[in-house]
């Protein structure tokens, strides 16, 4: 977006508020005005498809629940990314972190935590998740530190290694496919017990709101805290800045690098059985499409800021809603959410240039 | 395995090999360059439904092929622009790319042909090599095949040339290990780069009217259904040089269609495991537990000129 092309009231905002403010926000604007035009070039009549679109996303006390959930599932990503991004690494493999995490989760959940005490029973499978997308994460940290392995490149092939796996899972009876009883029976896991699901947070039924928004609070308020107030936020910037400077300083980098990408494995894993505990209920194939990478997308376009995460999440999270309501009732294609959301990415990510962000490197 | 079963599977393990190769061995030029495109999934889906649509539009699959190339050099245009000129993340534009063509194809698609439509595109004719595809049993598994088959494969030697024997070569190599040693003597270092995309995205787009034009004659959905990454792991797997990154792509299309072929030949092994086969394999190269591999230096890091 270039401030010079754009309208006079605009420039004489643009002199009021900083550009690394104004540009997500005129980036938004550009792309959400694009999709009205393209729903307006369909035929539909756009104030229908607009009042669909905003009746998904908060007319209803379902469309507001789903649309936090999902939010929640994108700000764990989104802050593990920005948690290891602060020693310089980029994590990519938030989807097989979260496919991991739902999967171990629901296995967990299925063969015995439904028996535990009351707390325990929604606790265990949701740790069990976390710590499996620690593994998962922390892996890419060993192989970088051992074996040199450039993260971008292993947290990648580890997610597609997790999917695959999940997708096995759930095609096998011995693993955790539902018992075939007739030709019909789906892949797919058993429904997790009424005990290990995440308890709801709204007295009306309707409501899937659920206690992940209260898990990704704490979580958002931890990593902040950890980012901005803490040593280890200072040394994970110096290991970001110079690992050989870090290690003359007397800071343990190899350890550093493990650790910010094992913290950053347990949040996706932890949104993936939160995902599955919350309001899935049941493991299928590919239920982890497109969080991780929209979890990314949040992390790197906030800039390191947690506060900027849980909003981009949120936003990202409604838009979504927005858009399978919008084809429910007004048939316009909820692609044109996707569209929307892919030229907001590009053109924020665009953008670094004239905010200054670029120059940190 | 009769000879029928030979046949069919050597036909298959071709056919979806070939989209592999043509994208990988552009992706592995960009790469030498510096410049990682994770779009090159969404190169593949935009050129999938430009060929498709200019083939359905004017009935002739050749200019369907000119569309679909074009439609994805549009793609990769921009992505070189935002990678090298504004110097964005190169993950971050990749995958935007692929939501916004994943988006723009599925949303055009049902405005033009209708959801759910099964509208069959003309497609291009087998080519029958001469001799070669009177060979029995494998004669006309591998040389009868479209023309792109044998074309692509050309470029494809092509591109090992180019990076092995010519002074462009040389550049590109220059440009993806030590920019700034590349600019001090005198290559131009963003021009390389848009020129290494710019092939990513012809033989991306090649690729992907392969998948649309040449093999099934018709647009679905998200068609290209993970290919691209694949594609980029077998780069990585082939740790960056040509003749092992074709071996990659034949080796992932064959482990693909072994999952097809197995169960008819009545043997019960979990395909998962198959399918899985190439990125645990690309994970052990890359951890330098299978060989040693290390990509360029200089891999998704953007270059500016006088900051160090």
């Amino acid at each position: 977006m270039s401030v010079a092309t754009a309208s006079p009231v605009v420039r004489r905002l643009a002199g009021t508020l900083p550009l690394p403010v104004l540009a997500p926000v005129l980036a938004t604007l550009a792309a959400l005005g694009l999709g009205v035009g393209l729903i307006a070039a369909t035929g539909t009549p756009v104030t229908a498809a607009i009042l669909a679109f905003w009746d998904g996303m908060v007319g209803s006390t379902f469309g507001i629940g789903a649309s936090i959930n999902r939010g929640v599932a994108l700000a764990l990503v989104g802050l593990g990314f920005i948690f290891a991004n602060r020693a310089n690494l980029t994590n990519v493999g938030g989807e097989g972190q979260i496919a991991f995490g739902g999967m171990v989760a629901t296995a967990v959940a299925l063969r015995g935590a439904a028996s535990l005490p009351a707390g325990l029973a929604v606790a265990v499978p949701l740790a069990a998740g976390a710590a499996t997308g620690a593994v998962w994460g922390g892996l890419a940290g060993i192989l970088k530190v051992k074996r040199g392995t450039n993260e971008v490149i292993s947290t990648l092939l580890l997610t597609f290694i997790a999917l695959l796996v999940v997708y096995w899972s759930v095609q096998s009876e011995n693993l955790l496919r539902q018992p075939k009883t007739s030709a019909a029976t789906l892949p797919e896991s058993l429904e997790l017990p009424a005990p290990t699901r995440l308890p709801t947070l709204s007295t009306d039924p309707s409501s899937p709101l659920h206690i992940g928004v209260l898990l990704a609070a704490v979580a958002t308020v931890a990593v902040g805290v950890a980012l901005a107030r803490s040593a280890l936020g200072v040394r994970l910037r110096a290991v970001g800045l110079s690992e050989l400077a870090s290690r003359r300083a007397g800071i343990r980098d190899g350890a550093l690098v493990v650790l910010a990408l094992t913290v950053a494995g347990a949040l996706g894993g932890l949104a993936g059985a939160i995902m599955l505990q919350g309001e899935l209920w049941v493991l299928k194939a590919g239920f982890s499409s497109g969080y991780g990478f929209d979890g990314l997308v949040v992390g790197l376009l906030s800039r390191g800021s947690a506060v900027a995460v849980v909003a981009g999440a949120l936003f990202f999270g409604f838009l979504r809603s927005g858009g399978i309501a919008m084809e429910i009732s007004a048939g316009v294609p909820a692609a044109v959410v996707l569209l929307i959301q892919g030229l907001i990415v590009i053109l924020i990510a665009g953008s670094v240039i004239l905010t200054g962000a670029g120059r940190e490197r | 395995m009769t000879d029928e079963q030979l046949a069919v599977f050597v036909a298959s393990s071709l056919r979806l090999s070939m989209p592999l190769i043509l994208a990988a061995s552009g992706e592995m030029v960009s790469e030498r360059a510096g410049v990682l495109n994770m779009s090159l999934e969404g190169m593949m889906l935009t050129a999938a439904f430009g060929g498709a649509l200019g083939s359905w539009a004017t009935g002739s699959p050749g200019l369907g092929l000119l569309c679909g190339v074009g439609a994805a050099l549009v793609v990769a245009f921009l992505q070189a622009v935002l990678s090298v000129t504004l110097r964005a993340n190169q993950l971050v534009v990749g995958i935007g790319f692929n939501l916004l063509v994943l988006g723009a194809t599925t949303f055009l698609y049902r405005e033009i042909f209708g959801p759910l439509s099964r509208e069959v595109i003309p497609g291009f004719a087998k080519w029958h090599v001469p001799l070669l595809g009177d060979l029995p049993v494998l004669g006309p598994a591998l040389f009868q095949q479209v023309g792109l088959v044998y074309a692509g494969l050309a470029l494809v030697v092509l591109i090992w040339a180019l990076l092995r024997y010519t002074a462009l070569g040389l550049a590109i190599d220059a440009v993806g290990e030590h920019p700034r040693a590349a600019d001090q003597a005198g290559v131009w270092v963003a021009g390389v780069r848009y020129a290494g995309v710019v092939v990513a995205g012809v033989m991306a787009g090649l690729a992907g009217v392969f998948i649309s034009v040449g093999d099934i004659n018709t647009f679905t959905e998200g068609m290209t259904n993970g290919q691209g990454y694949l594609a980029i792991a077998a780069v990585i797997f082939g740790g960056w040089v040509g003749w092992r990154t074709l071996g990659a792509c034949l080796l992932f299309g064959t482990a693909t269609a072994l999952q097809f072929q197995l169960p008819a030949m009545g043997i019960a092994i979990p395909t998962a495991g198959l399918i899985m086969l190439p990125y645990v394999l690309a994970l052990l190269a890359v951890a330098g537990l299978v060989g040693r591999l290390s990509p360029p230096s200089a891999l998704t890091i953007p270059y500016r000129r006088g900051v160090s």
